[in-house]
């Protein structure tokens, strides 16, 4: 047996185990999730809500942006606060207060630490009481209980209007006046929360721990990380050194002998590819991610700024027409799709390009899939704006306007046509590399992993398609999930791992035997903690605790490959130097090592910051989450489409002389001013709202009370210049793009007659110098 | 933010000096001893991180006194002129084919920067010519 079949069969097994592990864990989730009630009443009978008015309630919150405006459980929004931990203590100062009134005749800030400690005790025992009755599914709650919570749905009801007694609270939460249109739905909204809250709260039965794991961090009434928390924690560490150790050691056994000699091609292989009309009907593509990439730095800018001036925009009212809620919501959806296009693109380049057949009418198809994407991105960004204006109609919400789910937002009728999108996109692709498929010669495994992932990215959208209207809110964080880690810290990181390897094949750097045996064994590391690790998310979204074991502990295992990446960055950065014709590459291999540079810090360091257990406890929703976010998505997958694009454009217009200055201002630029978003802002800010919610409770690390200090002020201003330079970078990209089509600049030398060009790019015959000759 | 205020207009105004002054001796570098250094590299970086502070700056003042371009006339007349001083100044330093019409835009860029620095001290779109000075 090879060691590539091995290797096959090795994936093969570790994906079988990990998916069924996966959905065990759903099942488990589903059996533990918190019960959504028939009926909350009081115990003098008095109907607080209805189990219609918390799921009608949810609607609302969905229908004005949902996760993108404030957060439940940790998920979702920052300026805005964590609803969930936001009505919890609101609910609980109400009731000390009551009390505190009633018997000591002054708010329970004012008594004595005795008096205070006596109220806290009390209050600790029977907010945490389950008076969840099975049977009729009824919650009971105490009357003092019941008339906190109408002074809270007060609070809430004010708060979503138009009251001038809230103003400046919507002005600190970057919310529009008159969020929600109508009196009785600004109701309903807090019975939304207000569940949330009492998940969040209240003892799972036969445990002393809350629905959440005891999420969020509340001293007043106990909320703790439990002793698992601890436990899982100081395991992952344990684990992530064991990985390290282990790989490690295989790094050592395979990198301590030389690499066979390879012979290298004495001129570019890639430079006498026939070019065909479906790989020249890519170019639209590249168009449209600068244009969505360029249109996502506009709208970060706008929501970074809410954060200081609310609703307005340098004096602008920007938020009676684009809201936080709509901008933040567009931000992220196109981080995902103009990477999402690159790589389209890039796919349906290739495809032609390595087999050397252009099926019939792919051009065609090419040419449909553009405008299907098109359509896709101005239908869906439509309905998410009227829904958030409160100009859909509830009942049409969920197909057309705003799902609510970060990262999964569109309405259901876009991710249908998206997952359509995607399938034509396989389709394309496959049939392209068909014929290199069928033929039996060496290169067909790495081919057959590059069409692998990229058939793992189109059909795993389909988990976004696995929740409907009602379903109950840990089930739907679960399949999201599946959907955002199993794309970025699963398939993405094949895809990107195997395309580099892959192009290096094709320009005959590395051999395809030594590149297909790196990439299945990368793929293997990443997917044995890359599947399981999508619990990690999970840990306070209603999970049972063999959850939150199983999260920590494969999680931690995807940081481990990341330890190892400066072996692939230094194998890029020595080939691409190892012939002359290479310099032609030298910007989208740059940009390929910044891929990696940002995978170990981003992914890796600022990743493995907020991934264990107790640290995700606190850290949850505080600006560490974007810290790694931004560094991730646009450190990594970012830089890999703009690597991808040039890459591409080098191929379709070989014989153009590329403006390299502007191409390093670019590069710059994006590198140093992800670097000053990070170290200026993100990084110092998560610090000190961390330091809050561990000595104060996680609700007032995201209260007004918090975020609206000078300092933090400060911190958030700092943003402008690292936001500036990679604006800058990005204009500088879309500049030199542009050039090659408005101002092309043509190389001197043709293509001697000679070299005759070539359907396909089969790896080069070796010549030349050996790659290690050096 | 308030709170910042002062701190932040002095880093504002020290900013601009220092940007004003950078462009002088470099405009006189270019102009009238032929000098290679104003174009280095460390030299060309340290104006773009003088520039960043200076419009960090400059939006940080904007929503604290809440005056803005486009809404307060002495603003718009400021970011105008910003522009036209970027252009002055980059005929000035590199774009200009001939020595004499670099020194042209040098001047011209000269005048407009201390224009510039009249308006924001006289809070109005005439600058120098209300207040008599343009310091």
């Amino acid at each position: 047996m090879t060691n590539a079949r091995q290797l096959w069969i090795t994936l093969i097994i570790l994906l079988v185990v990990s998916f069924g592990v996966l959905l065990w864990s759903g099942r488990e989730i589903e059996i533990a999730k918190p019960p959504l009630p028939e009926l909350v009443v009081s115990e003098s009978g008095e109907t607080i809500y209805t189990r219609d008015e918390i799921q009608r309630g949810r609607q609302i919150w969905q229908s004005i942006g949902g996760q993108q405006l404030g957060s439940i459980w940790g998920h979702g929004g920052l300026v805005a606060p964590d609803w969930s931990a936001d009505w919890l203590h609101r609910e609980i100062i109400a009731i000390l207060d009551g009390w505190a009134l009633a018997e000591h005749g002054s708010p329970w800030a004012e008594l004595s630490e005795e008096d205070q400690n006596a109220l806290q005790g009390r209050l600790r025992a029977r907010m945490r009481q389950n008076t969840y009755d099975e049977q009729t599914g009824t919650i009971t709650l105490t009357d003092y209980r019941a008339e906190a919570i109408r002074g809270v749905s007060a609070h809430y009801e004010s708060l979503f209007g138009n009251d001038p007694a809230t103003e400046e609270l919507r002005e600190a939460y970057a919310m529009k006046n008159n969020t929600i249109a109508d009196a009785e739905d600004r109701r309903l909204i807090g019975a939304f929360f207000w569940w949330t809250s009492w998940a969040a709260a209240t003892e799972r039965p036969n445990s002393n721990i809350t629905y959440t794991n005891n999420w969020p961090s509340e001293p007043l009434i106990g909320n703790r990380p439990p002793a698992s928390m601890f436990l899982w924690s100081a395991f992952s560490v344990t684990f992530l050194l064991a990985g390290i150790a282990l790989l490690g050691w295989h790094y050592a056994r395979t990198h301590a002998h030389d690499p066979e000699p390879h012979k290298l091609p004495s001129t570019d292989p890639l430079r006498s590819v026939v070019v065909t009309p479906s790989m020249i009907a890519t170019g639209k593509y590249f168009w449209v991610v600068l244009a969505l990439f360029l249109l996502q730095i506009l709208l970060g800018a706008l929501t970074a700024h809410y954060q200081v001036e609310g609703q307005l925009v340098y004096g602008y009212e920007m938020a009676e027409i684009f809201p936080y809620s709509i901008t933040r919501t567009w931000h992220t959806q196109l981080a995902v799709l103009w990477i999402a296009t690159a790589w389209l693109g890039t796919g349906l380049y290739m495809a032609p390009a390595i087999s050397g057949k252009e099926p019939r009418f792919q051009a065609l198809g090419v040419n449909v899939l553009w405008v299907c994407l098109l359509i896709i991105v101005v239908g869906s960004f439509a309905g998410q704006w009227l829904a958030v204006m409160q100009r859909l109609d509830i009942s049409q919400n969920f197909w057309w306007g705003h799902q609510g789910w970060e990262y999964a937002d569109m309405g259901r009728f876009w991710q249908w046509f998206l997952f359509i999108g995607l399938m034509i996109w396989l389709v394309l692709v496959g049939r392209a590399l068909w014929p290199a498929l069928r033929t039996n010669n060496e290169s067909r495994s790495i081919i057959a992993l590059f069409f692998l992932s990229a058939v793992a990215i189109g059909l795993f959208y389909a988990a976004a398609l696995m929740w409907n209207e009602h379903t109950h809110i840990s089930i739907v964080e679960y399949w999201r999930w599946w959907l955002v880690h199993l794309w970025v810290e699963g398939f993405f990181e094949v895809f990107a791992t195997s395309v580099i390897a892959f192009l290096f094949t094709r320009l005959g750097l590395i051999p395809v035997r030594t590149a297909t045996v790196a990439v299945l064994f990368a793929t293997i590391v990443f997917m044995a903690g890359g599947v399981l690790g999508t619990l990690h998310h999970l840990y306070f979204a209603g999970s049972p605790t063999p959850v939150l074991a199983l999260g920590a502990s494969f999680s931690a295992l995807e940081v481990v490959p990341l330890a190892y990446i400066g072996f692939e960055a230094y194998d890029q950065w020595r080939l691409s130097g190892a012939t002359a014709w290479m310099r032609r590459y030298k910007w989208p291999v740059m940009f390929f090592l910044a891929v990696a540079f940002w995978n170990l810090v981003g992914a890796g360091l600022f990743g493995f910051l907020i991934n264990p257990p107790l640290s995700l406890y606190y850290m949850q929703g505080l600006n560490l989450t974007p810290l790694h976010g931004h560094t991730a998505l646009f450190g990594v997958y970012g830089m890999l489409g703009i690597g991808l694009v040039l890459f591409c454009l080098r191929g379709m217009k070989p014989d153009l002389v590329w403006n390299e200055g502007i191409l390093k201002t670019s590069f710059w630029c994006f590198n140093i001013g992800l670097a000053g978003m990070a170290l200026l802002t993100l990084l110092p800010l998560g610090v000190m709202q961390l330091l809050a919610a561990i000595n104060n409770g996680y609700w007032y690390a995201r209260s007004e009370q918090f975020m609206q200090q000078p300092f933090v002020d400060l911190l958030i201003w700092m943003r402008v210049p690292g936001d500036t330079i990679l604006a800058i970078g990005a204009l500088t990209f879309a500049i030199f793009v542009a050039s090659l089509w408005l101002r092309p600049r043509r190389e001197g030398d043709a293509i001697p007659a000679s070299e005759p060009k070539q359907p396909g790019i089969e790896p080069p015959p070796e010549s030349g110098k050996p790659a290690n000759a050096e | 933010m308030e709170a910042f205020y002062l701190e932040i207009r002095n880093v504002h105004i020290g900013a601009v000096l220092a940007s004003g002054a950078l462009f002088f001796l470099r405009g006189l570098g270019v102009n009238l001893f032929n000098a290679a250094w104003p174009m280095w590299a460390p030299v060309r970086y340290l104006s773009y991180t003088i520039d960043t502070t200076l419009l960090t700056a400059a939006l940080m003042l904007m929503t604290i006194v809440h005056q803005y371009p486009f809404v307060h006339a002495w603003l718009t007349v400021k970011v105008l002129l910003l522009v036209a001083y970027i252009v002055l100044g980059s005929f000035a330093l590199k774009r200009a084919k001939t020595r004499n019409a670099r020194l042209a835009f040098y001047v011209a860029a000269l005048v407009v920067f201390a224009f510039i620095l009249s308006v924001a001290r006289a809070h109005d779109p005439l600058g120098v010519f209300v207040s008599g000075r343009v310091w």
